[in-house]
């Protein structure tokens, strides 16, 4: 099992109730190193649930998760808050920007609760945001940017601390499709890079440019592109 | 595995940043905490400057001054005056330091010969020793006051009040006022005594010029006396023998420096009304600073949950409330005291003053403030911190 060694995130069996509704029945899922997921399905169908569970913010009801190597049931509130300060970063539909803060200052945030001090946190976030291709733009405060821009300066945060993975719900969601398309060609970059990132969406063309779909409906997967190019090719 | 961590700055930075973000609201808040606060250290300020004022004026006065005249009342009947032997016999009580005899007169005294004799103004005669002055720590406002020199001449002295109703200002040699059918010059105007304010209203003669011209009795009705400070109980015990052998129990004797420390410590009680009224501020400048903080709670969901997903555990956001909490009722208590000290300023300078603020006054506004912080802030940080991150997130 040659990916199992390199897999940053792995679901076995997870489901989800919300008191009697079941909204996620068992999933399985792994995700390796270096992939670039979009995780597809309509309105309703568990994809934000799935996130939530798989960046650490919920907890599984019953089954497996996984992340970065360490077995999340197994871990205390406070040790999957520090996964999630040193291995995980969240991109979110609504940017969730703070508004007194410049951009680089938000970017900074990335790293707040890693303990790493101030001065290393704003350089790294300087450096970040010349990535994204917001370098001059640093001393911006985010209601003065564009959709767009504040996805990117989103983006920048969520990647500050080098994460083992990348969880975006809905990143294009709240953008026109030309801001949108940049996005997308953006986490494309990152991904090329070595970034390991899961996207959500509901929208097939944003699907579509990722390298593996995962489809839900109604809490369980019922495609993934990449065990059907396995079987394939066995 | 590595732990989430905040640093100590950044937390503080954190808070400050939330209040930096909603301008507005955390000015109002942390002004209602002002006031409050302002209360406080002023209520406290104006009631120590005040009790300043007259403890300082109990100082420089004395509290070593007794004074002795003859009872009212007992049923004996109408002598109201102590024997003539009075002063001379108080003069040989070992720690007493200086005595002065005051002798009541029929008045009137009046501005001139065609004043109407009936409209005395509340004015009386009195005969008074040279050493009067001294012994009642009084001073002249203008001229002199009666000596020696001047003992058996128709010159009078006049008080405070007295000069003021009589419409005298100045001793110029021409001044005089009318006392049993002849001009009295008038040679002296004292300030007012407040160790003997009823002197404030009289017109002092000497004893040979009231024997002179007025041709009164003499026995004196009331005598000052300075004592060693160490011994005024021991002197106020010995007095009533000493100045009426015959009728020990028809003297009074009491001390004119404890109706001044009797109004310093009425300062207080009054203090304590209107440090309850401080409290009352206090309190609605706590209920208003919770509540600003439970609405930033309930606004900031999405910020909530994006700090969690940052990494922030619990314990994080909690402190980042609490130092909200904290630095908004510390800017307040901050502005409080200046404030207090301002109004008590004002307050001093309007008055005539000295302008104190006791470090206790600051102490207990700024305590007061960090208590608003600390009770304000629990209530809403526990709420923050127990919000879970994906409901935090959905919600905003
Ligand atoms: N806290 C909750 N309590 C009860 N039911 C919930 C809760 N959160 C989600 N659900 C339900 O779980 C199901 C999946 O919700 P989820 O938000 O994961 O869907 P989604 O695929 O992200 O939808 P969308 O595309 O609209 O964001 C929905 O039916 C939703 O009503
Ligand atoms: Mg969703």
């Amino acid at each position: 099992m040659s990916d199992a060694v390199s897999a940053v995130l792995e679901l076995q069996q997870v489901t989800k109730k919300y008191g009697d509704l079941e909204v996620l029945h068992g999933v399985d899922l792994a995700v390796d190193s270096g992939e670039l997921v979009a995780v597809l399905g309509p309105s309703g169908s568990g994809k934000s649930t799935l996130l939530h569970i798989m960046g650490t913010l919920d907890r599984a009801t019953t089954g497996t998760v996984i992340v970065d190597g360490h077995d999340t049931a197994a871990l205390s509130e406070a040790q999957v808050a520090g996964l999630r300060a040193h291995r995980i970063g969240f991109v979110f539909q609504a940017f969730h920007l703070l508004d007194g803060l410049s951009a680089v200052d938000n970017v900074a945030n990335g790293l707040l609760y890693s303990g790493t001090p101030r001065a290393e946190r704003r350089a790294r976030a300087h450096a970040m945001l010349a990535r994204v291709g917001l370098g001059d733009r640093a001393g911006q405060l985010p209601r003065l940017m564009s959709g767009g821009e504040r996805q990117r300066v989103a983006i920048a945060r969520a990647l500050l601390n080098r994460p083992a993975i990348v969880f975006a719900d809905e990143p294009t969601g709240n953008l026109d499709s030309h801001n949108g398309a940049e996005v997308l060609d953006l986490l494309r970059e990152l991904n090329a890079e070595g970034t390991t990132i899961v996207v959500i969406t509901h929208e097939h063309e944003v699907a579509a440019a990722m390298g593996r779909q995962v489809e839900v409906r109604d809490g369980m997967i019922v495609r993934d592109s990449r065990r059907t190019a396995e079987a394939v090719a066995r | 595995m590595r732990r989430s961590r905040l640093r100590p700055g950044d937390s503080l930075r954190v808070g400050f940043v939330g209040l930096r973000s909603r301008k507005v609201r955390t000015v109002l808040s942390a002004l209602g905490v002002a006031i409050g606060v302002a209360t406080v250290v002023s209520v406290l300020g104006i009631s120590r400057s005040s009790q300043d004022e007259l403890l300082d004026q109990l100082d420089a006065l004395g509290t070593n001054l007794l004074q002795v005249q003859a009872g009212q009342g007992l049923g004996l009947g109408g002598n109201t005056d102590l024997p003539d032997t009075a002063a001379s016999q108080v003069r040989n009580i070992a720690p007493v330091e200086e005595v002065a005899s005051v002798t009541s007169l029929d008045g009137p005294a009046l501005r001139s010969s065609y004043a109407d004799p009936n409209a005395t103004g509340g004015i009386s005669v009195k005969a008074a020793e040279p050493t009067l002055l001294d012994t009642v720590a009084g001073s002249v406002a203008e001229g002199r006051f009666l000596d020696d020199a001047v003992d058996d001449y128709p010159v009078a002295v006049l008080g405070a009040v007295t000069a003021e109703r009589l419409g005298i200002t100045a001793v110029d040699g021409q001044t005089s006022v009318w006392m049993n059918g002849r001009a009295w010059q008038v040679i002296g105007i004292l300030e007012e005594l407040p160790l003997a304010s009823d002197l404030d209203r009289a017109v002092l003669v000497g004893y040979d010029a009231a024997a002179t011209y007025l041709d009164a009795d003499l026995a004196p009705s009331r005598l000052y006396i300075r004592t060693a400070s160490s011994s005024v109980e021991q002197v106020a015990d010995v007095l009533p023998a000493q100045a009426n052998p015959e009728e020990p129990e028809n003297v009074d004797v009491s001390r004119p420096s404890d109706a001044l420390a009797a109004k310093a410590a009425a300062e207080d009680a009054f203090t304590s009304l209107f440090l309850g009224l401080g409290a009352v501020a206090l309190l609605v400048g706590a209920v208003g600073t919770a509540n600003v903080m439970v609405m930033s709670v309930l606004e900031r969901r999405g910020e909530i949950g994006l700090r969690r997903a940052l990494g922030a555990t619990r314990r994080h956001v909690r402190g980042q409330f609490l130092a909200e909490s904290l630095l908004l009722s510390l800017c307040g208590g901050i502005a409080g005291v200046l404030i207090g000290a301002a109004v008590t300023f004002g307050y001093a300078q309007a008055k005539g003053l000295h302008f104190v603020v006791p470090a206790s006054a600051v102490g207990y506004g700024m305590l007061a403030a960090v208590g608003i912080g600390v009770l304000a802030g629990v209530y809403p940080a526990t709420r923050a911190a127990r919000l879970a991150p994906t409901e935090a997130l959905r919600a905003a």
